[in-house]
């Protein structure tokens, strides 16, 4: 059973799109395709156990979250010398046969029924690009969501040797009564011996949902490191993921999620090793209060020509709240036995001794309690190289404590 | 080598666990599934009314149920034809009546479990036997101070008559009831055979309990039952161990194995498995654990085409606990599919699930399991270890683990770790005079330890031994 697409999702609305933002023709025709393909796609595979299944994609009622003629954003992008940052509009006049034949190569728009949905309708997004040897620090992209629905797309491409640390900050604006919807589909094509960084901190209100699938391709020797930060939202569901298809190419996936009342945190981190000598590394740390839920898969997969890989992966959640529930599934997928790979899950509350230790110096337990969760995400925060998003989840994590 | 392996030498190992015996049923149930197979079976066992009645509904279930084919990387079942399978066949010897002494089997059947040294376990003094040759069990040793003590181990279908009420409010009710699974209502439906082990109130029965299995009849499934009630404060070890021939037709084994483990009490089973290459095996195992019960899995799954084996405990009763020990060995064209299931439903309860997994050949195993903490199991811990070897590109090791986790004063931890063999710890051994081969067999027998000690030590020298016929000729 596919998902039913909604009425007004016609192709009328998508000409009205490509019309409005003067699209090339080629643009035009992958929206229509990604249309049509949603008559046949499911949503993203979920998780069951016996009896169930750890997250209801289907409750998503698009006739009600998606108003595709009405998305309204304010993105302020900072670009560093040397590396172009573009609004799509601008990478259309500028790039035309780069962005051509870079959209849609790392994610395929009928990947699944959300991604075909966000490609069919994204109005906004951003193209970076990064020429051979270029060394770029601060690219920022900040994106405020001031209508009910709103759909993304990112597109990073990094030419040979050349490297980029690149902050995604995502927050509500104005306003809207009832649910919301925000979706962004972020691509990286990192180029031989190149180096991505992309760190993303989200601060969406709760009444959205948010869904986000980012995904890498890197070259030899390459290496797509992710920070992604989850704070915001009614319901994420996010999906970051590598695929090492060049020999020597590395990936870090580093995680963080705080979810409280009621939130919703499905996160997920997958990596493919395709080639030789390939190292990945996955750090997911979570904390659950009140009845909030995460759910959380990291999948390493091996493949059979994937000589001498190296990979690993760790998952931590914190519970602060009894009623709330930390489900996780960390898979090994091993078809070469030239690997060195271990997985580990933990779920647990904070340190019953670290807590009696401050709390016989006098240190209120509340106190003693929130230092310990701040500690628990530092292993986190150091893999963070942009202070400023650094800085940023910290607070967000202190304030959400202090609530 | 010990003297421990001594009765090993008697007969070449390869012959010990790849022969047939001619078939000798004196009655066959026709081929396929209907309603009118399942009341002649039942009709030939004697069963009371109920028995057919749950076997009919289990049937229905059955009919009605879609094969398990949605799980992430499971074992291509498509081939498993339940038409083409002989639900039933009867040896012919006399079994309404127990046989009391080894020498009243026939020649033949006696013939079968020499080459697996069940009489080696006999002349050391191991407490019973009941082997099953076919599908129903044709020989029980007890011994009487068990029978004093009020302790019964008797084949499944005696339990139905003998003790009728036990098995009744037992069987396939609330612990593997068969709307479980497919395979589940197969196994309601068809059932035959099997173990029925009583252990009253404070009673220790000291030495393992022990029953084979054997398929021996082309194209037919076996599906033997065992239920296992430990009243409070009781201790029991049952062991299993299974060596079938190699045919041409494949084999579906669907076994179903229930246990009752009271307040206090401590259950141990084991099994050793190794069905033939062509054998579709496919198992439910359950405990229900009361407070402050214990229940131990361990299992060490060899041969079969493909082997899907989650044995799961149910930890009903406040500091009720766990503990899963398995290893698995996959080489060409094998699916080993296994794992553990817990659920924490109580306080203070406690697991801990050791999983080695060897794949070599192409052969293919994956770890599959479930740890579910239930809101209100306060203070609970599990500790989740998978541990997995390749020798080789060919072959593919998955772990799949599933953690639910709906309670905040819990300790819960997975880890798992996939390698090849250390090149160093084979150059450590060959320096000091070992062959490639050998000093891999000694690695791998290593890693297979943690099993190979929980075993009383025939079962542990028989493990070895597979796993090293397993490695044999085919390493470097």
């Amino acid at each position: 059973m596919s998902t039913q697409v909604p009425a007004d999702l016609s192709e009328a609305t998508v000409h009205e799109i490509a019309d409005r933002r003067d699209e090339p023709d080629w643009l035009r025709e992958t929206r229509l395709k990604a249309l049509k393909a949603m008559d046949d796609l499911e949503m993203p595979d979920v998780i069951q156990t016996p009896g169930r299944r750890w997250t209801n994609l289907d409750q998503l009622d698009f006739s009600e979250l998606a108003d595709p003629l009405n998305q309204a954003d304010d993105t302020d992008r900072v670009t560093d010398e040397g590396v172009e940052v573009l609004s799509f509009a601008e990478a259309m006049a500028e790039h035309p046969s780069l962005l051509e034949a870079k959209f849609g190569s790392v994610i395929e728009p009928d990947t699944n029924y959300l991604t075909a949905l966000s490609v069919a309708l994204f109005t906004t997004g951003t193209f970076i690009y990064v020429p051979e040897g270029v060394d770029a620090e601060d690219v920022t992209i900040r994106t405020e969501m001031n209508s009910r629905s709103l759909f993304s797309q990112t597109l990073v491409v990094t030419e040979d040797s050349s490297s980029v640390t690149i902050l995604e900050r995502i927050d509500s604006g104005d306003d809207v009564e009832g649910d919301r919807y925000y979706s962004n589909l972020v691509e990286v094509d990192a180029g031989e011996n190149s180096y991505v960084q992309y760190g993303s901190l989200q601060t969406l209100d709760e009444d959205t949902y948010n869904v986000t699938l980012k995904r890498g391709d890197a070259d030899v020797y390459s290496t797509i490191d992710w920070i992604e930060g989850n704070i915001g939202s009614r319901l994420t569901r996010s999906d970051i993921e590598t695929e090492l298809n060049g020999d020597g190419s590395e990936t870090k996936i580093v995680g963080a999620f705080f979810g409280h009342d009621d939130q919703h945190f499905d996160v997920n981190a997958r990596v493919w090793h395709q080639a030789e000598h390939t190292t990945a590394d996955l750090v997911t740390r979570g904390v659950l209060d009140d009845t909030a839920r995460s759910v959380y898969e990291g999948v390493q997969d091996v493949g059979r020509e994937a000589w001498d890989t190296s990979s690993y992966q760790r998952e931590n959640t914190l519970m602060l709240s009894d009623d709330s529930e930390a489900d996780a599934s960390p898979k090994l997928i091993i078809n070469n036995h030239d690997t060195e790979a271990s997985h580990s899950a933990t779920v647990g509350q904070v340190d019953q001794e670290d807590l009696f230790y401050l709390t016989s110096r006098s240190i209120p337990e509340r106190d003693a309690r929130n230092t310990l969760v701040e500690g628990f995400f530092v292993p986190v925060l150091e893999e963070i190289e942009v202070d400023e998003l650094r800085e940023d989840l910290e607070s967000q994590v202190a304030a959400r404590l202090r609530e | 080598m010990s003297s421990d392996q001594d009765h090993l030498k008697e007969t070449d190992t390869e012959a010990r666990f790849e022969f047939k015996k001619e078939e000798r049923s004196s009655f066959q149930a026709d081929k396929g599934l209907t309603e009118e197979t399942i009341r002649v079976i039942s009709e030939d066992k004697d069963e009371p009314e109920w028995m057919l009645k749950r076997r009919l509904r289990a049937l229905e279930q059955f009919q009605e149920m879609p094969m398990p084919t949605d799980w992430p990387g499971q074992p291509d079942l498509s081939e498993v034809d339940v038409d083409e399978i002989v639900p039933y066949i009867r040896p012919d010897v006399e079994t309404r009546e127990s046989v009391d002494d080894w020498t009243d089997l026939p020649d033949d059947i006696k013939d079968t479990f020499d080459k697996l040294g069940i009489p080696e376990a006999e002349k050391n003094a191991l407490s019973g036997v009941g082997a099953q040759y076919e599908s129903e069990v044709v020989y029980q040793n007890m011994q009487e101070r068990w029978e004093e003590k009020g302790v019964v181990f008797c084949n499944m279908d005696e339990a139905v008559q003998e003790h009728e009420d036990l098995v009744r409010e037992h069987f396939m009710t609330k612990c593997v009831p068969p709307s479980d699974n497919k395979f589940a209502a197969l196994h309601g439906a068809v059932w035959s055979g099997g173990s029925f082990v009583y252990v009253p109130e404070d009673t220790t029965v000291e030495m393992p309990v022990q029953a084979y299995f054997r398929m021996n009849s082309e194209g037919m499934g076996q599906f033997e039952h065992t239920l296992i009630i430990a009243e409070e404060n009781s201790e029991v070890h049952y062991i299993e161990g299974c060596s079938a021939p190699k045919y041409s037709a494949f084999n579906l084994h669907s076994g179903g194995v229930e246990v009752f483990v009271g307040e206090d009490a401590h259950v141990q089973y084991s099994t050793v498995q190794n069905w033939s290459k062509n054998t579709y095996n496919l198992n439910t195992k359950r405990a229900l654990v009361e407070e402050d019960g214990r229940m131990e899995w361990i299992s060490g799954s060899m041969g079969s085409k493909a082997t899907m084996l989650y044995p799961s405990s149910v930890l009903k009763g406040r500091g009720a606990s766990d503990n899963h020990i398995t290893i698995a060995f996959a080489g060409e064209g094998q699916n080993i599919d296994t794992g553990a299931k817990v659920y924490h439903n109580a306080p203070n309860t406690k697991s801990t699930i050791e999983s080695k997994s060897i794949s070599k050949d192409g052969g293919r195993t994956n770890y599959r399991g479930l740890v579910h903490i239930a809101d209100g199991a306060a203070n609970s811990s599990t500790s989740v270890e998978c541990d997995a070897l390749m020798f080789d590109n060919e072959s593919t090791s998955d772990t799949m683990p599933y953690m639910e986790i709906n309670e905040s004063t819990v300790d819960v931890a997975h880890e798992a770790t996939v390698g090849k063999i250390g090149d160093e710890d084979v150059f450590y051994l060959q320096s000091r005079g070992l062959d490639d081969d050998d000093a891999k067999q000694m690695i791998v027998s290593g890693f297979i330890e943690p099993i190979t000690e929980e075993l009383p030590i025939e079962y542990a020298v028989e493990l070895n031994r597979l796993v090293e016929l397993e490695m044999e000729g085919s390493l470097g």
